[in-house]
């Protein structure tokens, strides 16, 4: 098993006339959790996006490693792949949560692994439990505008988690959140990832949530300037 | 609210186009029709023979079937031109702008946009009347003098659809004056009470027994004036009946969901009935207009011998006719604009449903489904009330001409057919959210 769960190589990257990413190198390890900063524009988020498979790069290539299995080229897989690809293998937590408004909190955590062709009995079972392993049993059939932002973004990390992710990727996760709130959120987030032997990259402005992070890169101008592991 | 903080409110903000656009066409769509119903209507009143009033009754008929589900698309069309503001507003409301500063900025936009999808729907009037003009009625055209309506009445009109903004704007807004973190967060969910389902189990009742009296005590175009009455309470108890029946199979369809996309219709339909029966509602109206008038003609293809009397059942087959099409154009429009609108409103989910690999023709299939399962309910379930309501006539038709049947068909296949193609037409729009980064 490769001790990188994911790694990108000469990643370039154009928006018209803007260049938002500029020969990026990375590896992450399995088990890392690695915050990526930097001011807007730097390219972090252009840079989560493709190491997701969100979006290809111009040039460069990212592979990704499964604990079990062969090396996945996800520059190389075409989107219905890659689409794949994020459902089965990944989890993802947004700012704002970007819960189903229509669907329970139980709901929206079940349909990732329902997605996946789990029965539906089992997914809602699957997911109570993740639920109630971050703080939020008994709030199972609550819609999501009936909860809290910390609440809502537990639910977003418990449907992260719920299809056994082995890598996951949080853009600005506390974005919209008090610090208190932000910092009980980035235990559940840790706690369910690195926690359990996965992997987080994180993308976010807050020095505090990067300073929870074990390494954190710093992206300028579409490049890697710096990488510092946690003392 | 002072000036400055309303042209703020009214300013559309970037990637606003779109949903401007689409209130704009609703509002441009139900002024043609209403004119054009009208318009097509009037000539019936210039006749003095004794045949007139049999035709005036039966355009009064046509009248209050398309001038209800109209008002009712020109009520979806203000409350779209409303919810644009929902969020934004709710916004403000929380930031301490006034209940009277938000309702205000909202009514005027409304009434604004009114007003121009309005100025577009004379127009469209008055080059579709040549066209109108050319439908026979009593063998020959009824005339472009026929069919253009005076500046009065057109003024009449416009001003009619522009109240009709402004105080679906005033109702659609006291949610969020009253819970402005409700619609922020879309927390709101609309609930349907079952005391619906047994007031209209009582004005069926009703109107059944009058049915079945005034044949026999009145004349023929007494009877006709009391149907209309009874065909727009019918219309009434469907509206009233509608969101209730969605909600009951709704929920059992949420308990039996075991796929993700049936799983999201029934919780889309759940979420708020009466908007789901507000899109298909029209077509519950065509589907019953297709039972009561088919019937109708059908019986009188057999029983009228004389040379009026064919000329009238043609007539009435005509008028049927455009009583669906008009029915069909309303259906349309109100899910075309229904549907692109919540496009348009959830583009941030549709775009984060994309990043975790939802795939987007899962999404496609549950929101065709969350309209097209009430769609069929409300379709069967409405011909089934106006068997009940004709139905000692409707079984004579079936023996004696068949063609009553399949009119019903046909009307019913059409109607699911055009609204299939409608929700086809906007996933085009659905997969570039999807796809947008």
């Amino acid at each position: 098993m490769n001790s990188h769960v994911i790694e990108a190589h000469a990643l370039t990257k154009s928006f018209g006339p803007t260049r938002a990413l500029a020969g990026v190198d990375l590896a992450i390890a399995r088990g890392e959790s690695v915050a990526i900063m930097g001011a807007s524009g730097s390219g972090k988020t252009t840079l989560l996006h493709v190491l997701a498979g969100i979006t290809t790069p111009d040039t460069g290539s990212v592979v990704f490693h499964p604990a079990q299995g062969s090396p996945i080229e996800v520059t190389a897989l075409a989107e219905a792949g890659r689409s794949r690809l994020r459902r089965e293998r990944f989890g993802f937590v947004f700012q704002q949560g970007l819960l189903i408004p229509e669907l329970t909190a139980v709901e929206n955590v079940a349909l990732a692994s329902m997605i996946n062709g789990v029965r539906r009995k089992d997914a809602v079972q699957h997911a109570a439990s993740w639920l109630a392993a971050l703080g939020l049993a008994g709030m199972e059939d609550r819609r999501i505008g009936e909860l809290s932002g910390g609440q809502a973004q537990r639910v977003a990390i418990a449907r992260a988690q719920a299809t056994g992710a082995e890598l996951v990727f949080a853009d600005e996760p506390t974005g919209a959140l008090d610090s208190q709130t932000s910092a009980e959120v980035m235990d559940a987030l840790l706690w369910s990832t690195t926690g359990q032997g996965r992997t987080l990259i994180v993308v976010t402005h807050d020095a505090d949530v990067a300073a929870r992070c074990s390494r954190t890169i710093a992206v300028r101008d579409g490049r890697i300037v710096s990488s510092a592991v946690a003392a | 609210m002072n000036r400055h903080v309303l042209a703020l409110l009214l300013r559309p903000g970037s990637g606003e186009r779109s949903l401007i656009a689409l209130p704009l066409i609703a509002f441009g769509v139900v002024t043609t029709l209403v004119l054009t119903v009208i318009g097509g209507a009037q000539s019936f009143w210039t006749w003095t023979d004794e045949m007139a009033p049999i035709y005036q009754a039966l355009a009064a008929i046509a009248l209050v079937l398309l001038v209800v589900p109209l008002l009712s698309l020109g009520g979806a069309a203000a409350r779209l031109s409303a919810r644009r503001r929902d969020e934004r507003l709710s916004t403000l409301r929380l930031l301490g702008v006034s209940p009277a500063g938000v309702t205000a900025a909202t009514v005027i936009e409304s009434v604004l946009l009114a007003g121009v999808g309005a100025a577009a729907g004379v127009l469209t009037y008055l080059a579709a009347s040549p066209l109108i003009a050319l439908i026979p009625f009593r063998g020959e055209a009824l005339g472009l003098a026929g069919v253009l309506l005076p500046p009065v009445q057109v003024s009449m009109v416009v001003l009619g659809v522009l109240l009709l903004a402004a105080l679906s704007a005033v109702i659609g807004l006291r949610r969020v004056v009253i819970s402005p973190l409700g619609v922020r967060m879309r927390s709101t969910v609309t609930t349907v009470h079952w005391i619906r389902a047994v007031i209209a189990v009582g004005v069926l009742a009703i109107a059944y027994a009058l049915i079945s009296v005034f044949p026999s005590v009145a004349g023929f175009v007494t009877t006709i004036v009391v149907l209309a009455g009874l065909f727009a309470a019918a219309i009434a108890v469907l509206n009233l009946l509608g969101p209730w029946i969605l909600r009951v199979t709704a929920t059992a369809q949420l308990r039996r969901a075991e796929r993700p996309d049936r799983l999201l219709a029934a919780r889309t339909v759940l979420n708020s009935p009466k908007a789901a029966w507000r899109q298909i509602g029209g077509i519950a109206m065509a589907s019953f207009i297709a039972v009561f008038a088919g019937t109708g003609v059908s019986l009188m293809n057999v029983m009228g011998a004389a040379e009026a009397e064919a000329q009238l059942a043609a007539d009435m087959r005509t008028g049927l006719i455009i009583t669906l099409i008009g029915s069909f154009l309303m259906v349309a429009a109100s899910v075309g604009v229904n549907q692109a609108s919540d496009v348009l409103d959830q583009r941030e989910l549709h775009r984060s449903l994309h990043h975790l690999g939802m795939p987007l023709d899962m999404v496609v299939r549950a929101r065709r489904r969350a309209i097209m399962s009430p769609l069929l309910i409300t379709a069967i379930g409405s011909a089934v009330c106006a068997g009940v309501l004709v139905f000692p006539l409707m079984g004579l038709a079936l023996i004696t001409a068949p063609e009553s049947l399949l009119t019903i068909v046909a009307v019913v296949t059409a109607g699911i057919g055009i609204v299939w193609l409608t929700t086809r037409a906007t996933r085009p729009l659905l997969a570039r959210s999807f796809a947008s980064v």
